[in-house]
């Protein structure tokens, strides 16, 4: 009995042992940091000196801050079309992949790869890309005779062009989506040919119903995504021109610049809630399961 | 009726490849606009954005390696990606033994912690990484980086080695528990070398993130001694401000490392991306 108690103890300290690192690494930069943010944004705090405690003011502020609600609207339309427009089109790549194309498993590993490229090298191509002298202008304009445009520095497309680059991102959804529809039965597709059903009235009644949950997570991936939105638009224009482009990461990180650290922890706070809070709903009401189901960036 | 329907299926057929090609087009450009950019002079580089060189000018790739402090960053850039990829997949394997191998109280509510990291915005703990940082005196060192590194990418990681080591069958592990192996050896002897594939899955995804990562070194380090290479293309331009053909040669050098190891790995992470992706 008293061994068996000592063995008992022996394992949980093991057990412990095994967990340490990883809980402490967990503490330090997850835990801690969400607390940190949840307070400092009660306070008023310029990063030197003591925090004092300073109620909701900061929510208040921020909500009258005309920048923090320029960033806040254009997160939102980050979100819808990362969501709506993103997901579909690679759902649409996906739906055609699935049927083997010549080439199809070529073109899945080349599709995905931007997403491993660095995004200060990516910005740099398309700043060169968007240039009035570039070639984009240039094409438009043969093709169509459109005036040239300063896509990154004229407010009107700024936005536009910023979030047009992301469809260089689609490998990442088109990969997850396109393991979901092959894991749909063949019978089912062969059952449908057979009563007739054509190409489209297949994917219609069949892929896409099937990929429903898988549809689901990857709308509320890419949204939580368009969310969180800072790098490319950061190095692209920095948020500008005239805050035509900022983001809530963005408006987080020139406040922390300005040492406005409590109304930058605000800011951080509402990013996490609005994250959260949309992904829980979207799952809560298409009832689909396994929040971390996600991977990798 | 016959004919018709050879003609709408040809008009898809076209329509499909030209989106497939256009996607891939889109897909391929930067790097091949920044590898035949970086062959260019200087010179046609002003005249347009884009063209073909008339010269290959490799002494562009020398310039870059001598001019910029680009051998220095470099280095700081595989020492921080190999030490953040070695603490997070040491300790996310170590955890994640115990979470798919052992059974107690608890231990389903810990790995959902663990794994929900996923859901929160890293952007939104810029004050605080900074606050931290600072005040443990770890301010412009690639430690700093090393740590942060290591800590964002254990959601993913967890994730991913958890998942591995649930699908090892439990008969191996009990024929080893009756020959007498202690906890430690079923972990080193069994469940480590047979996660083999799903821990090397997840060192990948930290590599790439810990390679390409630019928001948290800018925000973390501010001299040459501790950037990495993503700060020195976007900040050190100014050695090369009449250099650009340099520029983008010192660009494609710092791509290489993510580019090959995506050529070499796409299954796996294609694969680990899946793993996620199917169950939902």
């Amino acid at each position: 009995m008293h061994i068996v108690g000592s063995n008992k103890k022996r394992i949980w300290l093991a057990r412990i042992l095994f967990l340490l690192p990883v809980s402490l690494l967990f503490f330090f930069f997850f835990i801690y940091p969400f607390l940190f943010t949840l307070y400092t944004s009660l306070t008023q705090w310029r990063g030197i000196g003591a925090m004092k405690f300073n109620g909701l003011a900061n929510y208040g502020k921020l909500l009258a801050d005309a920048t923090f609600r320029k960033a806040l609207k254009n997160n939102v339309v980050w979100a819808l079309s990362q969501g709506f427009i993103q997901v579909p089109l690679a759902c649409l790549v996906a739906m055609i992949l699935v049927r083997k194309p010549r080439f199809w498993k070529a073109l899945r590993t080349a599709y995905y790869l931007p997403n491993v490229i660095s995004t200060v090298a990516l910005a740099m191509v398309w700043v060169a890309i968007y240039n009035v002298k570039g070639p984009l202008n240039a094409i438009l304009h043969a093709l169509f005779g459109v005036e040239k445009l300063n896509w990154l520095g004229n407010p009107d497309v700024a936005l536009f062009a910023v979030i047009f680059q992301t469809v260089i991102y689609i490998g990442y959804f088109m990969i997850i989506l396109l393991a979901a529809a092959m894991n749909i039965p063949r019978s089912y597709y062969e059952a449908a040919e057979i009563d007739g059903a054509g190409t489209f009235r297949q994917e219609w009644h069949i892929t896409l119903p099937m990929l429903r949950g898988t549809l689901v997570t990857t709308m509320t991936l890419a949204m939580a995504y368009g969310m969180r939105h800072f790098e490319s638009t950061f190095l692209m224009t920095g948020g500008g021109p005239a805050y035509a482009t900022t983001t809530m990461g963005i408006d987080l990180y020139l406040k922390m610049d300005a040492l406005r650290y409590s109304e930058a922890s605000t800011v951080g706070v509402i990013l996490i809630l609005m994250g959260t809070v949309v992904i829980s709903l979207i799952r809560i009401l298409f009832g689909t399961s396994d929040p971390m189901s996600e991977t990798a960036q | 009726m016959e004919k018709r329907k050879t003609i709408l299926s040809g008009t898809l057929h076209l329509l499909k490849w030209i989106l497939l090609l256009f996607l891939l087009s889109l897909a391929l450009l930067p790097i091949v606009w920044l590898m035949i950019s970086s062959l260019r002079t200087n010179l046609e580089l002003q005249t347009s954005p884009f063209g073909w060189p008339r010269q290959f000018q490799w002494v562009n790739y020398s310039k870059a390696l001598h001019m910029a402090s680009l051998p220095r960053l470099l280095l700081n850039s595989v020492t921080v990606a190999a030490l953040a990829v070695l603490i997070n997949t040491l300790a996310t394997s170590m955890a994640s033994f115990i979470l798919a191998r052992e059974f107690f109280k608890g231990r389903d509510v810990l790995y959902t912690i663990f794994t929900a990291g996923v859901l929160i915005p890293v952007i939104s703990f810029m004050v605080p990484y900074f606050s931290l940082i600072t005040k443990s005196g770890l301010y412009n060192t690639l430690t700093a980086l090393v740590l942060v590194y290591a800590s964002v990418n254990i959601p993913v990681s967890i994730f991913l080695v958890t998942a591995f080591m649930k699908s090892i069958p439990k008969e191996l592990e009990e024929a080893a528990i009756i020959d007498g192996c202690g906890f430690f050896k079923r972990f080193s002897t069994i469940i480590l070398p047979l996660s083999r594939s799903g821990i090397v899955t997840a060192a990948t995804f930290c590599f790439i993130y810990s390679w390409n990562e630019f928001v948290m070194a800018m925000l973390l380090t501010s001299s040459i001694e501790s950037r990495t290479v993503q700060l020195g293309i976007k900040f050190f331009t100014s050695q090369f401000i009449t250099d650009y053909a340099g520029m983008y040669a010192a660009v494609v050098i710092t791509i290489i490392p993510s580019v090959v190891g995506y050529v070499l790995l796409h299954n796996k992470i294609i694969g680990g991306l899946t793993a996620g992706g199917v169950k939902g």
